[in-house]
């Protein structure tokens, strides 16, 4: 059952050919076996999904009409609220939190019938790019326990791949749903800002910020996509555009696609991420796209830009978690300022304190015109660029990550792993949509991806190209062995 | 650009509301060095005339609500996750010394 799609699994609980309960049961099951060496897992719900999953087999009795994620099981990263359970968002300091409401994308899956099974690891307030921010435990990469599932949304793509649920949930503020899922082999989809309620997701970036699928399939990624890509009330940055229909033209192919490849962006690249993007881009021109040389050198400033704007924007988003409304408080604190002052300090993990103070000096007196508001200009250039470049190409091409998934702990220099997110973060600076795919395997056996870019609110030929490459390549078919035991 | 010290350190600690021990602020102080010493680049980026980017979406627009009164969270439920609270209402160390 594991290696079904969640369309299979949803036909064959339309057909009768098994049950919701049995579904659930499974992949509980799976869970409770497979995850004590993966650690993808904060919180399992087997007595709410079981009761969910049988209020579904009667519902079905009673011929009631099912939603597009009938008995698909599905995860959700932990700042993201599911009503009732904690949203820790891997830190210390919301141990204790449930989320008061659904965040719209809950409500809108739940809608569908779709069961919350759990919440997934990732870094603290999702700032990581391998998930051992996480202050509660540490996510192995299914496909060798030694290194990491990539980050932030680690123990969503770490869920999927391991066959543990097919439809997990992330957050992507510079590549956390992206970067993961080719870590570990999987579709990760980061939608056009906007595209995705956030409301109910906690904000780190929120200039950044959108809520994606991660699954093991381009055909899941675009059916969720229908499911929660509509406007929101409760979110002003919501896109005013109607909800699209993405599975319709998926076969329609790429021929006369135009694909820009900024290859002096890529210079220097590993050896073996080069020979792998190469091959993605050789399938792609036998699928009928034209290959196009692109200039996108101004997004190797892409890390400084980046990591002024997003750790100002959390430096002012943490603000709210000061032990008073919510949180844990410190007991030492005697006065108010003590309560911030302690409360933070023994709260939060050393990047979640090394950004917030990072973006508080970039937003000081004295220093915000040379970093805040040099970065915004910067950004409106990148966005310049990658709209010359939409004038005369429908999708831009790169490599998700310059390196193969590495060993848990081997990057100690903050700085270096920064790096890493050279290829995702230009994507959200610029509000693009773009899509992980899984590309093929590094010498070491380990999974790498190809990142393809639309302009904004063309999620779709994203997909549908993401798809017919997919389709060629068939790499997302490839499961860990870990994730082959029955 | 600046020079970030133990002096910048301690101003930036006041303005977040974040005590850190000695041996957090050495690392830090380390750490934002070597960061901010790598953001010096964008130094080398004509950005003459060009306007900060305020949104991503252009089509972006203010949106607008009526003014009503909604139930969007019980007492209750708010306050389950406080902390500390007494009578309903959020408890905070005292905040004006007494006499």
């Amino acid at each position: 059952m594991h290696q079904l799609s969640a369309r299979e699994l949803r036909q064959r609980f339309l057909k009768g050919e098994t049950t919701a309960e049995n579904i659930v049961k499974y992949f509980l099951e799976r869970i409770d076996r497979l995850d004590k060496d993966i650690g993808a897992f904060l919180a399992v719900f087997h007595q709410s999904a079981l009761a969910k999953a049988r209020h579904l087999d009667e519902k079905k009795a009673q011929g009631a009409p099912l939603g597009k994620l009938a008995g698909v099981p599905v995860a959700f990263k932990d700042n993201i609220h599911v009503r009732g359970e904690i949203s820790s968002c891997g830190s210390k300091f919301l141990t204790n939190y449930r989320a008061p409401f659904n965040s719209t994308v809950t409500d809108l899956i739940e809608a569908e019938d779709a069961i919350v099974i759990g919440k997934t690891n990732c870094d603290e307030f999702a700032m990581g790019s391998s998930t051992e921010n996480s202050a509660l435990q540490v996510t192995h990469n299914p496909w060798n326990l030694n290194v990491v599932p990539g980050g932030s949304s680690g123990g969503s793509a770490a869920a999927v791949a391991a066959r543990l649920c097919p439809i997990a949930f992330g957050s992507d503020t510079g590549g956390s749903i992206r970067q993961p899922a080719a870590l570990c082999g999987i579709v990760g989809f980061k939608p056009t800002y906007g595209r995705v309620s956030r409301y109910g997701l906690v904000a780190f970036g929120s200039s950044l910020d959108q809520i994606g699928p991660l699954t093991t399939n381009v055909e899941d990624a675009a059916l969720v996509m229908e499911i929660i890509g509509r406007q929101c009330e409760k979110d002003s940055t919501s896109l005013s555009a109607p909800p699209e229909s993405y599975l319709e033209t998926f076969t329609n192919g790429i021929a006369g696609m135009r694909i820009g490849v900024p290859w002096d962006f890529l210079k220097g690249l590993r050896p073996e991420v080069l020979a792998n993007f190469q091959a993605s881009i050789d399938m792609l021109k036998e699928q009928g796209a034209e290959i196009v040389d692109v200039d996108l050198s101004i997004m190797k400033h892409a890390i400084p830009v980046y990591y002024i704007i997003a750790t100002a924007e959390a430096s002012t988003n943490l603000a709210r978690f000061d032990g008073i409304r919510y949180g844990v408080r410190s007991a030492r604190a005697k006065t108010l300022d003590e309560v911030y002052d302690y409360s933070k300090e023994e709260g939060y993990g050393p990047e979640v304190k090394r950004r917030i103070l990072l973006g508080t000096y970039v937003l000081s007196a004295g220093y915000q015109d040379a970093y805040y508001k040099k970065a915004q200009k910067v950004r409106t250039l990148m966005i310049r660029r990658f709209k010359e470049i939409f004038h005369d190409c429908h999708l831009v091409a790169t490599p998700v990550s310059p390196i193969e998934a590495f060993g848990i702990g081997a990057i100690k220099d903050p700085l270096e792993m920064y790096l890493a997110d050279i290829f995702t973060i230009p994507v959200n600076l610029c509000g693009l949509p773009a899509v992980s795919v899984p590309s093929g395997f590094s010498p070491a056996g380990l999974p790498l991806g190809l990142q393809l870019i639309g302009p904004q609110k063309h999620d779709k030929n994203v997909l549908h190209a993401a798809y017919t490459f997919d389709q060629a390549a068939k790499f997302s078919s490839k499961m860990p062995p870990l994730a082959k035991q029955g | 650009m600046a020079q970030i010290n133990r002096d910048t350190i301690k101003l930036l600690k006041q303005l977040c509301r974040i005590d850190y021990t000695e041996e957090e602020e050495t690392k830090l102080l380390h750490d934002l060095e070597k960061i901010l010493a790598y953001f010096e680049q964008l130094k080398e980026i004509n950005t003459d005339g060009v306007p900060p980017c305020n949104h991503v979406l252009e089509d972006i627009a203010n949106v607008m609500r009526e003014d009503e009164v909604k139930e969007v969270m019980p007492r209750d439920v708010f306050l389950s996750n406080v902390p500390s609270h007494t009578g309903g209402m959020v408890k905070v160390p005292p905040v004006i010394k007494g006499r």
